[in-house]
């Protein structure tokens, strides 16, 4: 999640590079919800960047930090189970750790279920860098009753092993000096499995040890390893030398010896061998003191009985927080920009630029500009940031994702869509961002058109504060009850439309995990610099482009192109299709700027909207401007997660949509006798 | 008998009737045709009186499901040699044994079934039919149909999917583990199935390819 462009997707990595002269590269692996994350945030701090695989979407972050006076890099790799082919996270965790081959590796394990963390572990020894095994989350161990013996673990694998709490920081100097330590050294001997599966891999790695461009500098058992798990990957680097041939027979050979006895491929052989041995290790080295809870209450999330309506209850908790608090804190911020910021800009852009129409247009990029990339990034961006992670790291995203993933299928989604697309009635800015956690392209693609369709609470405010105000709710609920089933139109569509279907859901279910305050903060804090640095010049030099057009008088000499599709489309006023061009800056403007506009050009009663726009004129106006184009916020960040070429995709078709419907009901209802 | 598209063909309707009514749709999806291609083959089977179309479905005469049940007996044969006698992985042979089951005739089926030792089951478990067209009943029913509360136990995941049965694998869920259904989500949602100690929610898709059987106590499980 890196401010600078350079690392966006047009300039990713074939194969990952280590960053050069930054000290010794300490990669980070560890199963799903372990707390890789929290402890890579807690060890870095500023200046992450991101790279990853051309066509993968599982990032490897990087990050410098320091400890006392040694300067190092970590890099995060994917949460993964397992370091084979697929899915693509353990794909892109596998190749990370090959084409990085970090000094040294830190796995982190979950104490409560050491057991099912160990097979990756195994994985990582056997890939050969220095390992230390961080056991994290102890303390919810300790309070589940759970107590992991590091001294008997560290003696059964071999590599050093330290109890860490992530979330308050304990234990992390000493694992990350044992790391350093390590370092550079020699890899662990790598675990040894069942006799049978032991006789299978001897012949294997003995022709293994006959070549000698082993791929990555692997021992011959790792490859031996590999080879057996049937890796279509490894094959692919073995030449076709007389020692290569020799390895693949050894395979099939192997291969078949396992399956005569056991009806599995080896693949699924090995799996079953490093967690029988798994299970071995962790016997031996955690106590359980048996604190079993009776009843389970975090099942409630996920009982369809108690699980829908608190699912409805959390998503219209969402709306109403982001629609509510988020509103209020947005006037809130406008008064206090308006009485204590915006004099000061006014001042100084004055004092360089003088009073005329320059001085003007700098104001509307660096006050209103401003202003507006602030008052959606605080009240909604934020807030909402602060939600989304307290949902993320309770585990609560995953009953979520369990209970609507059937809903949300229909549009081609994932039942965790459904979070974004909820939110994106508050604002469109933060759902766009957060459509980033769904697994896949498509998805994401499918999900960030639907939420630029969502009406925003800024569009919701216009439908209500024209169509409501002047006409009844009635011809307001119409607006949203036609914007509803364009946007379930379009969802459908696209699940049709675009090649690729929805994968099959395999996810695992997390229990209930304690979120900590901080850790939510500072993620969400790290997430909302993002969008300040990335969204806000874009918002700015947008507004300037506005600004620049109003004060020139070009923008009313644009508004006689315009006349065919406002006047004879939609049947407005000039002036409408102007005030619907500056509500792309912030899509309440459209009202505000309406009114305005409108006294300006048709004189003192036309701030009753009612004296100039018909009733048919207001309807058709709300509706054009709640379905075409997001606002230059929300266009920012499409860009930015998209690229330019679907964004302006996305937002042509909202345009083309909006206006054909407009115009529908702009000649369709005078037809009905409606005016 | 039919040519090697058609047998293609009975063998998919063969597949797809074992789960419900077999829809046109369906086979199209299963074979990776186009929709009208399926409708002509489907005027030809038809013509040959192999299939009826009820109301726009597909159903298998009697003499198609003989020549179905023939077909699934070769390709079943085929798949037993690849992985028993060639040493094949057992994600791998489904397509190649597609190819082979093609040119078995009945004086090599019978010669494969004395080589393999008269094999019962293909490598995926599933039962080979016998020479004269009876099938054992196989062993366990679709994940998917199971309710919130059922004990059971895996006995195969189906062999068209590699990546899913290595993954699923890793995830600890392989012939032998035993798991207990926790919850379904509702509109006919994922499944909760609940593996050693840990919980995944797994999608119908995924469901309808693992095949499961009642947990009993005194049966002795494989990998625990």
């Amino acid at each position: 999640m890196s401010p600078q462009p350079s690392d966006d997707q047009s300039h990713a990595a074939v194969c990952l590079a280590r960053p050069a002269g930054t000290g010794p590269l300490i990669a980070l692996a560890g199963n799903p919800n372990v707390g890789k994350s929290t402890l890579f945030n807690a060890l870095t701090g500023l200046g992450v960047s991101t790279a990853h695989y051309p066509g993968t979407t599982r990032e490897v972050q990087f990050a410098q930090t320091v400890l006392d006076t040694r300067t190092f890099t970590v890099a995060d790799l994917p949460g993964s189970y397992t370091l084979g082919a697929v899915p693509e996270e353990s794909w892109v965790a596998r190749r990370a750790l090959l084409d990085l081959s970090p000094d040294a590796v830190i796995v982190v394990i979950d104490a409560s279920t050491v057991a099912r963390n160990l097979s990756l572990v195994f994985e990582v020894i056997e890939c050969g860098s220095p390992v230390v095994v961080a056991v994290n989350l102890v303390d919810e161990a300790a309070r589940a009753g759970i107590h992991v013996d590091t001294d008997a673990l560290s003696q059964s694998l071999g590599v050093p092993v330290v109890q860490t709490v992530a979330t308050q920081g304990r234990g992390l100097d000493e694992l990350v000096s044992i790391a350093l330590t390590v370092a550079g050294g020699r890899g662990a001997p790598a675990p040894r499995y069942d006799a049978d599966l032991e006789n299978a891999i001897q012949p294997v790695a003995e022709a293994a040890a006959r070549i000698s461009q082993r791929p990555y500098g692997l021992s011959p058992r790792a490859l031996a390893l590999h080879m057996l798990s049937h890796d279509e990957d490894y094959r692919a680097l073995l030449d076709d030398s007389e020692d290569a041939a020799a390895l693949l027979s050894a395979v099939e050979s192997s291969a078949a010896q396992l399956h005569r006895k056991d009806g599995w491929p080896t693949s699924v052989v090995l799996v079953h061998a490093r967690r029988s041995l798994a299970q071995t290790m962790a016997r031996s080295a955690v106590t359980w003191a048996g604190k079993r809870r009776k009843f389970d209450l975090w099942a409630l999330t996920t009982s369809p009985f108690t699980g829908v309506p608190l699912l409805l209850a959390v998503l219209a908790g969402i709306f109403g927080f982001l629609f509510i608090v988020g509103n209020l804190l947005a006037t809130a911020f406008s008064s206090f920009w308006t009485a204590d910021v915006s004099p000061w800009i006014q001042f100084a852009v004055h004092a360089l630029a003088g009073n005329g129409a320059l001085s003007r247009t700098l104001l509307w990029g660096f006050d209103a500009g401003i202003e507006a990339s602030l008052s959606i990034g605080l009240p909604y961006i934020l807030t909402f940031y602060v939600l989304l992670g307290t949902l993320e790291d309770s585990g609560y995203l995953n009953s979520v994702a369990f209970l609507a993933d059937r809903t949300m299928h229909h549009m081609g989604l994932h039942g965790r869509a459904i979070v974004p697309i909820v939110a994106a009635a508050g604002c469109n800015v933060p759902a766009v961002l957060a459509v980033r956690s769904l697994p896949d392209k498509r998805q994401r693609l499918i999900a960030s058109t639907l939420v630029a369709m969502v009406p925003c609470s800024a569009r919701t405010a216009v439908v209500m504060g024209s169509v409501g105000h002047y006409i009844g709710w009635l011809p307001a609920l119409g607006v949203f009850a036609i914007v509803f089933t364009l946007w379930a139109l379009t969802g459908v569509a696209l699940e049709h439309l675009l090649p690729g279907e929805p994968e099959g859901l395999v996810m695992e279910m997390f229990p209930f995990r304690r979120p900590s305050l901080g850790g939510i903060l500072r993620k969400a804090w790290n997430q909302f610099k993002e969008f300040l640095f990335v969204a806000t010049p874009i918002v700015i030099v947008g507004s300037l482009v506005l600004g620049g057009l109003y004060e020139s008088g070009l923008l009313w000499k644009l508004s006689a192109p315009l006349e065919p599709v406002i006047g004879g489309l939609l049947g407005l006023p000039a002036v409408a299709g102007l005030t619907l061009l500056i509500g792309t800056l912030r899509k309440e403007l459209a009202l505000q700027l309406l009114v305005t506009m409108a006294v300006v050009a048709v004189g003192t009663h036309a701030s009753d909207l009612t004296s100039f726009m018909t009733p048919v004129n207001l309807f058709v106006y709300a509706l054009v401007n709640t379905i075409a184009v997001p606002c230059v916020s929300t266009i920012a960040v499409l860009s930015r997660e998209h690229g330019v070429k679907i964004t302006t995709a996305i937002v042509a078709f909202t345009v083309v949509v909006g206006l054909g419907v407009g115009g529908l009901f702009a000649h369709l209802l005078p037809l009905l006798g409606i005016r | 008998m039919a040519s090697a598209t058609l047998e293609e063909y009975l063998e998919a309707i063969y597949k797809l009737a074992e789960r419900g009514p077999v829809r046109p749709t369906q086979l199209a999806e299963a074979l990776g045709v186009s929709g009208p291609t399926v409708t002509a083959t489907l005027k030809r089977m038809k013509a040959q009186g192999l299939i009826t179309r009820p109301q726009n479905g597909v159903e298998l005469t009697t003499e198609g499901h003989a020549g179905a049940i023939d077909i699934i007996r070769r390709h079943r044969l085929a798949e037993r040699f690849l992985v028993d006698t060639l040493g094949l992985p057992w994600e791998d042979v489904h397509e190649e044994a597609c190819v082979l089951e093609h040119a078995l005739s009945m004086r090599v089926q019978a010669a494969l079934e004395r080589f393999l030792d008269n094999p019962t089951s293909c490598p995926h478990g599933h039962p080979i039919p016998s020479m004269d067209g009876t099938v054992a009943a196989p062993t366990g029913d679709a994940l998917s149909l199971h309710v919130a509360g059922d004990e059971l136990e895996i006995v195969r995941v189906e062999e068209e999917d590699e990546g899913l049965l290595s993954y699923l694998a890793s995830l600890g869920m392989y012939p032998g583990t035993a798991v207990k259904v926790c919850d379904t989500a509702p509109f006919q949602g994922p499944l909760m199935i609940q593996v050693g100690d840990a919980k995944y929610a797994l999608g119908r898709a995924v469901c309808e390819k693992v095949a499961v059987i009642p947990r009993t106590h005194q049966r002795r499980r494989r990998g625990q």
